[in-house]
């Protein structure tokens, strides 16, 4: 019986060819170092069920938002783990991305051929740390609110545009229910979508050129 | 490396890949269960005895409306009920406090005077004077209210959950 | 970049895929490994660290000490060093530059080689930079000022409980302990004024959360309530006002029931028979709940304060207030309804001075002066004389009650 429905899988997903593909390909020697980009995509799956899982209960609204992550916290089953998680998660994917990062700089990996893994990858880098921006408002506390202020107000010193550019950020020119409403969409869908856009891409190009290999005296 | 030993440690990888997999996938999966069934498992059951006013000011004979309010939290709001029914003085102290809900799908009953009966608007339904079904998709009569009578004022016994 | 150039470089690699290992097993048993254990660290952090709980926000609060997420802390502290007329420079056309060099590395790094020896100024360079913003955090970290801590309350009970404590601190004095109003006694600037009753039905029913948050941060000037909400220069908290808010609905209006856990959490412990009352936990819980609303700081009492176990015995132009086991002392006398001469021949009048204390809280403050004060719960446990609990059939030994036979 389960062979018979692994054959009629097969016959039609080709479990050899994936298994070839994806896993049985040829490494050059790697070590430890070599994980942290697995570790982001990890880390990645795991802010994204998590997040998933936050907005059964979360209401991106400043009358509610405060109260509904209390109501996670202390009312719901497991909702401290969920949003723990989350919270963690968030900080720690900054932190393995960037020295992800920095690995491969030290390796120089993005030289010849893999120079587009690098510009994408440090586009990942960056929409990670988007990510993390537009995250910290959610909660509404005092925490998130005054750093929201502070920041957005980072960029409405820009000469000439900057006015454009902090009332673009907080969606006018008070960080308010409109700008805890556009940072939601930004880290609920836009980003993610991004981010989870160029993580295939990068996965390509790295399977396109085989996982780099540290270099030699004479490299 | 010899070739069986090869094998081996690919099964060994196997294994272990199964098992942390599991272990994480069950570490994280139960808690979100619990998490996303939680507010089924809540009871929420609340009683007390709802003041109706002077009792005098139901007339003898046919149904008077009345309503009142409870608020409960769900979740992180409180979310104020109405509810409505009828009292039915039938002697000086013999008293039927009905509610107003239908038994089937929960539309409000309204009174018909014409007709004796209590109507509801959504399937045609018809209830009697003392709550009993006289037509229509109903499968029970009218819910009661407990009541009690103290110092000249109306109380009914509000109970849910 | 020359083909030459380029086909030595895949060439090596080649080479090197030869003498490699398979993504499958080697490299995804590493990876794993590495997942599972930042899963473990996960879980460790949610689970004994947690979340910091903060405040609700509140825009007027100018105490906050706004700081960004630890990762763009070193930002925050590079913007220190530039001065307002070229803030942009430091917040925008650095930043600007250095993110354009990070994604365009590979493009405008034309050094062919790889090997760490041949690649100096870049290592060195890029060092640099994270060296530098490491130092920027930990400049940042050090320089933060503390933050003033509040008390949040997660759930609906906590919220309560807080409520009533906040509620028995700044309202007592004149809306009295259960908002039942009346004329108001022993306030500056009000005395004599009467105050109507805030937990009837008629108050609860008709004013909702939102009016009655407003009414507190606000106040009624012109009907002699002065603000309480830090925006108006009182000294609440927005979300310490939404706890009194929470206390005063769930326990005045009768359409909202009150949690159990929250009746019990508030109430004030009883006494069993034969039990020594401790400061700790029961003098301090009626204090508060009854007399702290004027005898704090900042408020006419005499210079009688009541915060604490040695506030208790020793403040005030009155001491000693209290004498252990002299049943005299003002206090007692006071909550008795005797009214006392104090030091300056002056007479100090009956406390509370609206309403009488609960008989069963005048008994708890005796026994609590008889047995000698103490402070601790175990050093009045030991103080306790043992009662053998009231087994049917069995009399406590002076309870002076006939023995009454088994059924």
């Amino acid at each position: 019986m389960f062979k018979k429905i692994y054959a009629w899988l097969d016959e039609r997903v080709g479990f050899d060819g994936l298994y070839k593909n994806l896993l049985d390909r040829p490494e050059p020697h790697g070590n430890w170092w070599n994980t942290l980009g697995s570790a982001s995509l990890f880390l990645f799956i795991m802010q994204g069920a998590t997040g998933i899982f936050l907005t059964v209960y979360y209401t991106p609204s400043p009358d509610h938002a405060y109260d509904s992550i209390q109501y996670i916290m202390n009312g719901v089953a497991f909702g401290w783990l969920i949003r723990g998680i989350h919270h963690w998660g968030a900080s720690l994917m900054v932190l393995i991305v960037f020295i992800h990062m920095l690995r491969t700089f030290f390796s120089a990996s993005y030289k010849y051929p893999r120079e587009l893994t690098w510009i994408v990858g440090s586009l990942l880098f960056l929409l990670t740390l988007g990510m993390g921006f537009t995250g910290y408002l959610l909660p509404f506390n005092q925490r998130a609110y005054w750093a929201t202020v502070v920041a957005t107000e980072i960029g409405g010193v820009v000469p000439g545009i900057g006015d454009f550019i902090l009332k673009a950020l907080r969606g006018g020119t008070d960080v308010s229910a409109l700008t805890l409403s556009r940072f939601f969409s930004a880290h609920i869908w836009m980003l993610p979508a991004a981010l989870a856009g160029l993580i295939g891409v990068h996965l390509y190009l790295i399977m396109r050129h085989g996982e780099s290999a540290y270099p030699d005296q004479d490299d | 490396m010899a070739g069986s030993s090869r094998i081996s440690r690919r099964d060994f990888v196997k294994v272990v890949t199964i098992a942390l997999s599991s272990v994480m996938g069950a570490a994280l999966g139960i808690p979100v269960i619990g998490y996303l069934i939680d507010p089924a498992l809540k009871v929420q059951s609340s009683e007390a005895w709802i003041p109706l006013g002077p009792l005098e000011n139901f007339p003898l004979g046919s149904p008077k409306s009345f309503s009142f309010t409870r608020s409960s939290v769900n979740g992180w709001e409180k979310t104020v009920n109405s509810y409505g029914g009828f009292i039915l003085r039938k002697t000086e102290t013999d008293l039927l406090a009905l509610s107003s809900r239908c038994t089937h799908l929960s539309c409000s009953v309204n009174w018909d005077e014409g007709n004796n009966n209590y109507a509801c608007p959504c399937h045609a339904a018809h209830f009697g004077s003392e709550g009993e079904v006289l037509d229509g998709p109903p499968p029970a009569p009218l819910d009661r209210y407990e009541t009690k009578i103290e110092e000249g004022n109306l109380f009914i016994f509000f109970q849910k959950g | 970049m020359n083909d030459d150039f380029k086909k030595k470089v895949n060439e090596k690699y080649e080479e090197k895929l030869q003498k490699g290992e398979r993504f499958w097993p080697d490299s995804i048993y590493k990876d794993l490994l590495v997942s599972f254990a930042l899963f473990i660290l996960l879980i460790g952090l949610a689970t004994f660290i947690g979340i910091h709980p903060e405040p609700k926000v509140d825009p007027t609060d100018a105490s906050y000490v706004p700081r960004p997420e630890w990762y763009f802390l070193f930002l925050f502290e590079f913007l220190k060093y530039f001065p307002g007329e070229i803030e942009w420079v430091g917040a925008a056309v650095i930043p600007g530059i250095l993110v354009l060099a990070l994604i365009l590395l590979p493009l405008y790094d034309k050094n062919p080689f790889r090997h760490y020896s041949k690649r100096k100024f870049a290592i060195g360079l890029m060092t640099f930079i994270v060296i530098g913003m490491i130092g920027l955090t930990i400049n940042a970290v050090i320089t933060t000022p503390p933050q003033v801590e509040t008390e949040i309350a997660g759930s609906l009970t906590e919220q309560i409980v807080l409520g009533q404590d906040l509620y028995s601190i700044q309202c007592v004095e004149c809306h009295g302990p259960d908002g039942e109003g009346g004329e108001i006694a022993g306030v500056e600037g009000l005395e004599g004024v009467i105050v109507k009753s805030i937990s009837s039905t008629d108050e609860m029913y008709t004013r909702n959360d939102g009016s009655l948050f407003d009414i507190i941060a606000y106040g009624q000037p012109n009907l002699g309530m002065p603000p309480f909400g830090g925006a108006y220069g009182g000294e609440l908290t927005p979300s310490e006002i939404e706890y009194m808010v929470a206390f005063m609905r769930y326990s005045w209006d009768d359409r909202a029931e009150i949690p159990a856990d929250a009746v019990a959490a508030s109430a004030i412990p009883t006494l069993a028979e034969g039990e020594v009352p401790s400061y700790e936990v029961h003098i301090s819980a009626v204090s508060k709940r009854y007399c702290m609303s004027c005898h704090r700081e900042g408020k006419e009492n005499n210079e009688y304060l009541m915060g604490s176990y040695e506030e208790i015995l020793k403040s005030g132009n009155n001491v000693p207030n209290l004498v252990a086991g002299d049943l005299n002392s003002i206090l007692l006398q006071t909550i008795q309804q005797n009214e006392v001469i104090g030091v300056d021949d002056e007479t100090i009048g009956v406390m509370p001075p609206k309403k009488e204390l609960k008989p069963e809280f005048v008994d708890m403050f005796i026994r609590w002066v008889e047995a000698g004060m103490p402070e601790s719960a175990s050093e009045a446990a030991a103080l306790s004389v043992e009662v053998a609990p009231e087994v049917e059939g069995e009399v406590a030994p002076e309870a002076g009650v006939e023995e009454t036979p088994a059924p």
